[in-house]
């Protein structure tokens, strides 16, 4: 009866280091794709913030020089690219305690709802800056709003670039959200 | 002999029987206060996610009202104004600019997708320690977020086009003339922006239903 203990208490519980294992190798992968989110969002706000371009003739009617400063949208996607940026690099405070840390429930919790409003604003941002970016490439007879492009075409160029990698920023933050969510439910 | 046989085999049996018996009372009190205690524990912790999981339902219906409102109050934009002259367009609806047709499109998309997800967040109610209906919740709820933030984003910066104009590209406000278009569009714009954060509320909620204990 006395050996007859552990049989009772069924298994010792291991350190089910399989389970552990997969969440560590999840916390790692969201650590990397952390660091790449950074690098798209940095690439995306300088490639913005630094579009200025001067046409070399003149007229009496029409301006000639173009930054992202004359589009308050184009501000607004500075703003947001650089908000995220600052968070994603206060965050991987965060993504180093859940690889060290893998069993963590509570944090994660936070981390899916700060990802998920840091998702919110820079998809804002990115889609408002698409709009205008679209609008500069094909104008809209229907309202009278005419295309730039044509003159401010190196302007044009930086900006349609600067949407690749806010746009890769919004898929690696749907990623790192379902990263933690699954790391949330193979405890 | 037989007989003793028997009966010492009886007998052992019934040792080991009792033994037996002894041991299972253990092992079944033991079991009864295990199992008692994690029901205990399954009701309590089921106790606060079938409450999550009726308020991510009720907040779905919500949603699906909000955004089932911004489709039908863009899709229904139309306004012709009365006068006429050479240079200018008088007519204007969501389809002449692709932005408002994009949000027409996916606010469709997300009404639709909300009615597809009411019976998941049934099962959610029903059985508050079902992995797979959370797990799908969060995805597909994770990925109607960006879409809808998009829709509501776009739409934003061209309602704001529409209102300020920008003298740098030579585009003119068009809401002093149409007044009532503006004022429509923008009711959309406010009514998909509701719709965001609910589906924001809901990511969290997924998460905090998928923690096991």
């Amino acid at each position: 009866m006395m050996k007859a203990g552990p049989l009772e208490l069924g298994d010792a519980p291991k350190s089910s280091t399989p389970k552990s294992g997969v969440n560590r190798g999840v916390s790692i992968l969201d650590f990397i794709l952390r660091l790449i989110a950074i690098m798209a969002t940095l690439g995306s706000a300088i490639a913005m913030g630094t579009t200025n371009e001067t046409l070399p003739f003149f007229t009496q009617f029409i301006r000639f020089r173009a930054r992202y400063n004359d589009f308050p949208t184009f501000t607004f996607f500075v703003v947001a690219n650089s908000v995220v940026c600052a968070y994603l690099v206060l965050s991987l405070a965060l993504s180093i305690f859940h690889i060290m840390r893998s069993a963590a429930q509570g944090t994660r919790v936070v981390l899916i709802l700060l990802d998920t409003a840091m998702l919110a604003l820079l998809t804002a941002g990115a889609s408002a800056a698409a709009a205008i970016v679209y609008l500069a490439h094909k104008g809209n007879t229907r309202v009278n709003w005419f295309s730039i492009c044509q003159q401010f075409n190196s302007f044009c160029e930086r900006i349609s670039g600067a949407l690749i990698g806010s746009f890769g920023g919004i898929m690696l933050f749907i990623l790192l959200i379902l990263l933690s969510a699954v790391a949330l439910s193979r405890r | 002999m037989a007989d003793s046989t028997t009966i010492d085999v009886a007998q052992g049996e019934i040792s080991r029987s009792e033994a037996k018996g002894k041991a299972p009372l253990l092992a079944t009190t033991h079991q009864v206060f295990s199992t008692t205690k994690a029901m205990e524990r399954e009701d309590n912790k089921g106790g606060y996610k079938r409450g999550v999981a009726i308020f991510d339902f009720i907040l779905r219906l919500c949603a699906l009202t909000a955004a089932l409102a911004a489709t039908a109050t863009m899709g229904t934009t139309d306004q012709t104004l009365p006068f006429f002259t050479q240079f200018f367009q008088f007519q204007a609806s969501y389809d002449d600019i692709p932005t408002f047709q994009f949000f027409v499109i996916a606010m469709a998309i997300a009404s639709g997708y909300l009615v597809l997800s009411m019976p998941f967040s049934v099962v959610g109610i029903v059985r508050p320690h079902a992995v797979g209906p959370k797990m799908l919740l969060i995805t597909f709820d994770t990925v109607m977020v960006a879409l809808t933030t998009a829709a509501a984003g776009s739409a934003t910066a061209i309602v704001y086009l529409a209102h300020s104009g920008n003298s740098s590209a030579n585009w003119l406000a068009i809401c002093q003339q149409f007044n009532d278009f503006c004022q429509k569009v923008s009711g959309a714009v406010v009514a998909s922006f509701i719709v965001v954060v609910i589906f924001m509320i809901l990511v969290v909620f997924s998460a905090i239903g998928l923690r096991k204990h």
